[in-house]
Order: structure tokens, then sequence, then C-alpha cells
């Protein structure tokens, strides 16, 4: 693995893009190493695959660093994506249009998200504990509402979408575009975008300077929780079931996507393109595993190593190019 | 192992007079930047030395590499007549050189003991002997007259009283060069009282003191000597007793003390801000106004109430009774958002806390207040964005190498002229300074100044809080001195005695 593709010249100026550009080679020479290992993995069929596996990381990911961009943290996101695998499955199967069930999950979605804004904002609670009573509290609803069964989804156009390509690119990989733009343009090209450094480099400065914090705080829970939702609603797709225990930790891979990406966890640094690149490095290595028969235990361990590895390369050069 | 606590007895130290720290064409290269130009330099043992410069004349780079927080790049230094490197901070401290620093770095959550104690506390078979420390602690602070606990957490002191056992702190070190940065920005008189007791304690004691500050007074009320930096360069040594604040002055900025204070009066135009009887947290009964064209100074201890007042009244906290009329209406102002659109803008005391997203960039900070006018519909115009903070950099003669570094890394004034500026893009009736001066140097503060009156002449108003009094007393229209959070007197321009002022604010 490449690690030495890190550039060691520290950069002065648009630092935001080399990262950018060194996750894109690091992920390119991954690609060129697999495909030199094994001859199966840069076959069509796997490539088509690699991108399903790591496009729902990806958009979680993205809704991700917008909370973690405020500073905050959303530990409830794979708890949302169980539940509203089960929201889609319900509806569906009692005869609702699918758009309608579409809909209605992303709404449960936003709903969520406010939910977490006003525990913040009105009730003072720490992200980190509003969300995890989240995480545990949807997975009970969940199998409330489920009575612990799988409910298995009696639509096969609603499950064929997943599996579908468009142009030769699966519509997964399609809905990250869907998703990424937008948020990139929101990011980076909105004044609210401004808004959620603003709040996540100093909230009483934003606040004197006329930003209103708790719209901003709210408008990062609800991104994140739609984004959750809207991933639901492509699992629900992709495995035709609705099971509030699907998704368990996947709140921690989007979270590990997003730091590989550049973002600070003390909030104020980060982008969408790094969310991005980060899920996909990580799609990549389960994947290559896979391939070569690497234990899958041993892709953990990988895993865990590649987080403290690019952080402290990014850390290292953050400090140095001070 | 069983280590005790060091009482108040510095070292032994050389008999006073010989010189105990020489610099011989030390000297600091960064890339791009010459910090320091080749300084020589004699300590004497037991004298108060005083560093006087502008912010970036290299007074900070001085102190690190005396720490031995940075290394030089060529030159040297002699200790009691040796070379010694200075490479580490740890050798610093085991010579004996110690330094206190404006930005305070102890343990908030410990309590006092625990931070004068750290890193040597009083153990016995391995348990810490927190009621020993206490006591010595408690010694040590009586010993020195501040009138502080031993037992309180850090964090339930003010911030001055902080430095102040900051102070304390390094005196049981076996400290025998102690280094004070800008040590009184943030105490009331009282304590800055008690710390020079601390400082001239220790120089009895035979301890060299560097004392580095922007205030002029502070340096010949305490100094023996004083070094004046310019751009890196050492301009020169002068006895106390053989110089003055004007020759200072000139050394520092080449520029006379009359052009600091600029003063333009203008014909006050109507009222702007009225308060009638405002009460709230931390004031009481406050009836004031500004008019068009006129700066209102605020004078009084810190924890007076002033800037209570001004918060309240920019809708930050809530008023608990009487009224605020804006342009002779009576005004409901619940959000800093109303006040804002009122027009009233707000450059608050802590650049740090309130002002400044400080690990942003330079224009996301000049542009805060502005985005929605700068975008159209959704999106952000990105022309007027960079055109928007290239004009408050050239305008206020912002130092950045562009305006996309972060704002943590320019110096103190100018990071004071971003909180301005952003004020300045946005426009307003009212302008709130409080404390715009303090860290900044004196050709930044002259500036500041300046633009007071641009801001005059365009038909605003401006509220100046200062605890610094001849910056009030010199730039106010009118002067109110509060007291306990009440406004106790007020005074035209000029019509008081700086002595007057003081007392009324002491009570």
């Amino acid at each position: 693995m490449s690690i030495e593709t890190l550039p060691a010249e520290k950069p002065k100026r648009n630092y935001s893009v080399l990262f950018g550009l060194t996750l894109l080679l690091l992920l390119v020479a991954l690609w060129i190493a697999l495909s030199l290992a094994t001859p199966s993995f840069a076959s069509g069929i796997n490539i088509a695959n690699l991108l399903r596996q790591g496009s729902m990381i990806a958009i979680l990911a993205v809704g991700q660093t917008f909370v973690i961009i405020t500073g905050g943290i959303d530990l409830s996101v794979g708890a949302i994506v169980g539940f509203c695998t089960v929201i889609p499955a319900l509806m569906i199967n009692a005869g609702w249009p699918v758009w309608v069930a579409i809909l209605a999950t992303l709404l449960v979605g936003v709903g969520i998200g406010l939910f977490h804004g006003f525990g913040i904002v009105r009730m003072g609670l720490p992200p980190f504990i509003i969300t995890l009573a989240t995480l545990t509290s949807l997975r009970g609803i969940g199998l409330l509402m489920t009575n612990g069964n799988s409910i298995s989804i009696n639509n096969d156009a609603f499950q064929e979408f997943s599996r579908n390509s468009f142009l030769g690119v699966p519509n997964l990989f399609w809905m990250v575009i869907l998703v990424g733009v937008p948020s990139y343009i929101f990011l980076h090209h909105s004044r609210w975008g401004r808004y959620l450094f603003s709040v996540g480099s100093n909230a009483e400065a934003s606040r004197l300077s006329g930003v209103n914090v708790p719209r901003t705080i709210y408008m990062a829970y609800i991104l994140s929780g739609l984004c959750a939702a809207f991933v639901g609603v492509l699992l629900a797709s992709r495995i035709g079931i609705g099971n509030p225990t699907q998704a368990e930790g996947w709140e921690l891979q989007a979270i590990a996507s997003s730091v590989i990406g550049g973002t600070s966890l003390f909030g104020a640094i980060g982008s969408v393109h790094g969310p991005l690149l980060g899920a996909f490095i990580l799609a990549t290595i389960n994947n290559g595993a896979n391939l070569l028969n690497v234990n899958s235990f041993w892709q953990r361990v990988i895993t865990g190593a590649l987080i403290i590895i690019i952080v402290y390369f990014d850390g290292l050069r953050r400090r140095s190019s001070k | 192992m069983n280590s005790t606590a060091q009482e108040l007895h510095p070292a032994p130290v050389l008999e006073p007079g010989r010189t105990i720290l020489e610099l011989r064409g030390l000297e600091k290269k960064y890339p791009g930047t010459h910090a320091l130009k080749p300084v020589d330099l004699a300590f004497k043992a037991g004298e108060i030395h005083a560093v006087v410069g502008e912010n970036g004349a290299g007074k900070s780079t001085l102190i690190k590499l005396l720490t031995g927080v940075i290394s030089r790049t060529s030159g040297e230094v002699l200790w009691e007549g040796e070379p010694v490197a200075l490479a580490t901070p740890h050798e610093a401290m085991a010579l004996g050189i110690n330094a206190v620093h404006q930005e305070m770095v102890l343990c908030r959550h410990l309590t006092v003991a625990g931070n004068m104690f750290l890193g040597e506390e009083s153990v016995s078979y391995g348990l810490l002997q927190k009621r020993k420390m206490i006591r010595d602690a408690q010694k040590i602070l009586d010993d020195l007259g501040f009138d502080l606990p031993a037992h309180v957490g850090l964090g339930d002191l003010t911030i001055g009283q902080q430095q102040l056992i900051a102070a304390a702190r390094a005196t049981v070190r076996g400290t025998k060069f102690l280094i004070f940065d800008e040590p009184t920005a943030y105490l009331t008189r009282k304590e800055a009282d008690q710390l020079f007791t601390l400082i001239r304690r220790l120089k009895g004691e035979g301890v060299t003191i560097v004392y580095i500050s922007h205030r002029m007074e502070e340096v010949f009320e305490l100094a023996d000597r004083v070094s004046v930096l310019r751009d890196g360069t050492l301009v020169g040594t002068r006895n106390i007793a053989e110089t003055s604040d004007a020759e200072l002055v000139r050394m520092m900025i080449n520029r006379s003390i009359e052009q600091i204070y600029h003063k333009e009066q203008f014909e006050p135009g109507a009222a702007i801000l009225e308060t009638k009887n405002l009460s709230g947290k931390g004031f009481e009964d406050v009836s004031m106004a500004v008019r068009a064209g006129e700066i209102v100074g605020l004078y009084g201890l810190i924890g007076a109430g002033r800037s209570e007042f001004v918060t309240t009244v920019y809708g930050r906290n809530r008023k608990s009774a009487g009224t605020v009329l804006w342009q002779g209406k009576e005004v409901a102002v619940n959000s800093e958002h109303d006040a804002i659109r009122l027009g009233m803008a707000l450059a608050p005391e802590s650049r740090r806390d309130q002002g400044l997203c400080l690990n942003l960039p330079v224009s996301l900070n000049l542009n805060l207040p502005i985005y929605k006018r700068i975008s159209k519909s959704l999106l952000i115009s990105h022309t007027q964005e960079k055109a928007q903070a290239d004009r408050q950099i050239a305008g206020l003669r912002i130092k950045t190498p562009t305006r996309n570094v972060l704002a943590s890394s320019l110096s103190g004034g100018n990071q004071q002229k971003i909180v301005i500026g952003k004020w300045l893009n946005h426009g307003a009736k009212l302008f709130i300074f409080d404390e715009p001066t303090v860290g900044v140097d004196v050709g930044t503060k002259a500036e500041i100044y300046r633009l007071f009156s641009t801001l005059l002449a365009g038909g605003a108003g401006i509220i100046l809080i200062s605890s610094y009094l001849p910056e009030v007393y010199e730039l106010s229209d009118r002067l109110h001195v509060f007291r306990a959070g009440r406004l106790v007197a007020s005074h035209g321009f000029r019509a008081a005695t700086h002595e007057d002022v003081l007392t009324q604010a002491i009570g």
C-alpha cells in the first residue's frame, strides 16, 4: 500500500484541494495495485459492485460532515438508515405509491434532524448525547413496528432500481452524484455553507456578527437526517426488505469516511469531496480484501490503521503549513 | 520519592549590576521574514528591563528565543558568561529563565494550589498531599500580599486573578530571570498594583525581570532600563531616568505622541441611541444618549458593568427594565439580529472568544455579516466576496499575505483590524467598540483612532469602552464613568482631571 504517495512537501495554499488530490491519488494507487494483484478486481461486475458498496456510506458521510463542521456529531445515522428501511417497506406493502413512500421516509429523516436540533438548541444537550439517545431508541421503535420481523417488499420495480445501471454506471452511484453536487454547491458556494463553518469555528463570534446560530445547527442535523433517510430508501431497495437492525455501525463508517476525507472533529474544517473519497477508499479496501481472501477480521484492523495513518499525516501537514 | 514544594526563595543570584544574560548578534529568520535582526544586548542581574515596540517588532521572537521555544538562526547567548544553546524550554527553565505569558497556560479545572505546584507536587507514598500543598500555596500567596484563596478552582477566579497566580507560580521555581509578556492587559488597577508589588519584591531578591508592555506609564513606573525594538531591530536602550514618553514613542514608531490620539470635533447631530433607566444583568438604571458625530466613552474598572450594558443594548442579553430609543423611537432589541438590522455594530471585548473565527480565512471573517448582501438568490458572488475582503485589507492596511490565510496567523493588531473591518464592510449608524486597543501596538492604535474620525465624519456615532483612561479621556466627547453596575458620573471633553475620573471609578 502506498502511503508514499502522500507528498512530503507542504503546500502553502489551496490546502483542501491538494489534500483532495492526495486522497484521489491514494484511491487510484489502490485500484492499480489491486488490478495487478488480482484479475477479478478490474472486471466490470466488480467495479459496479464496488461503486454500489461505497455509495451508501458516501451519502451518509456527506450528511455527517455538515454536522461535524459545526463542531457536532451525529451518531444516529446508522439507526436512521435501519428505521428508514421499515417505512417504505410498510407503506409499499400497504399499497401506497412508491413516490409517496419515499417522500414520507425523507420527511421522517427531516423530523429526526429537527428533533436533534431541538435537543441541542433548546434543551442544551450535547450532540453526542441526543444522537446517542436516538440511536438506541430508533432501533427499538423500528423493532416494535415490525415485531422484530423482516418485512419483504412486494414491489419488483422498487428493487430493480438499485440493481440497474444508467449509462453503464450503477444507479446507486448516480445517487451519490445527485446528493454530492447540490451538497458541494451548498457547502462551498452558499452563505449557509459559510455559516456552518463559522458556527463550528466560533459560535459566539458568529452570533455577534448576526449569524442565526440555532437555525444553522438545525440545518446541519436536518441535512444529516435527510441524507440518512435517503440511504434508508436505497438500502430497502437494495436488500428488498425492511429491517430496523440493518446498517449496524454505519454511523462509525460514515464518521471514519468523513475524517479520512480531512474533516476535523473539532469543527470548521471539512469539504464535500473529502468524505466521498474517504468512503470509496474504505469500500475499496474491503472489496480488495475480499477478493484477495484476506480474513475479514483483518479488514477491520486495516481500516483502523488507515484512519490513524491518514489523519496523522493530515494533522502533520496542517500544523507545518501554518 | 518525596519531593517538597519550594518556598519563595529564588536561587542565589549574581551580585546586582553584573551581566547575567548577554545576547551577541542574536538573529532569527523565518522563511520570508527577518523576524529579529542581529541584536546585541546585556541584561544586568537584578534589574527591571522593559522591552517596548509595536506588534511585529520582534518582541515575541525575542521571548521565544530566550525561553527555548524556537531556535536561533545565528548569534550567541551567554548566561553568566558561558555560552548556552537554549535549545529547549526545559533547558531555559533549568537555567532559571521563566516567562509569564499574556495568554496564560494553566489548568482551569485544578485548584489554585494544584496549578502553583503543577509538575512538582508534594507527594507522600505516591499520594498527593493536597492539604499540604494548599497550605504552602496559601502561605506564598499571603506572603506576596495577594488576597486570593489557594483551595478554590482556578476557573472561579477572574482572568486578572489567574494572571496573578501565573506570576506567583513562576516565582516558586528557582527563577533568576523572569519575563512578563504584557501581564496587565486584562488586570484591574488594583490587581496591577499587586503584580507590581510582586515584581519589585522579586527585584529586591535579585531576580532579573524583563517587562514587555504597550503601556508607557507602566514602563516608567517599574523599569530601570528600557529597550526599544522596531521592525526586528534594536533601536536603542535607555536608562529610564534619562528618557521620556515622547522619545520612546518616537523611537518605536518614528512619529510624535500628539499624533496618536487623533481627535477631530464634529458638530453633534440628532440622537441615534438613547437609553432610559435601562437595567439588566450586571448593570442598573443607566440613562445616556449617543448623537451622530460624537464619541461617548464608557470608563470603569473591569466588571463595572460597561460591557454588560452594551451587550444588552446590542440584544445579546435581555434587559430587565427601562427603554431603548433608536433615532427617537422606542424599539425592542431582542436579538443581535434586531440590533444589526437597526444599524448597530459591536466590536466585542475579546477577539479570541467573541470577535473572530480564528481557524477560518481572513476573507470569511471580513464578510461574515454581509453574506446575505453578496449572495444572489442561493449562491455567493465570489467576485464580490473577494472584492469586499480586499477592500478592507487595503483600506485598513491589514498585514496578511492573502485574504485566504487563517485569521489565527495574524498578529493581535491585525486581528483587531479584521473585527473592525467586518463592520465597516457592513456599515452602521452606531459603532460600539469594546476595548478596541487591548494588545494592539501604538501604530495600529493611531490608525484605529483615525478611523473613528472617518466614521464620525460619515454621520455615525461611537460608543468607546476602555479600561485605559488616557484613551477614553482623550477621545470622548462625553465620558461616562461606571462603578459597580451604575453610571456614577458624566463629563464633557477633557472636563475633569484624570484623578477625578479615577476616583469616581474606584469609589
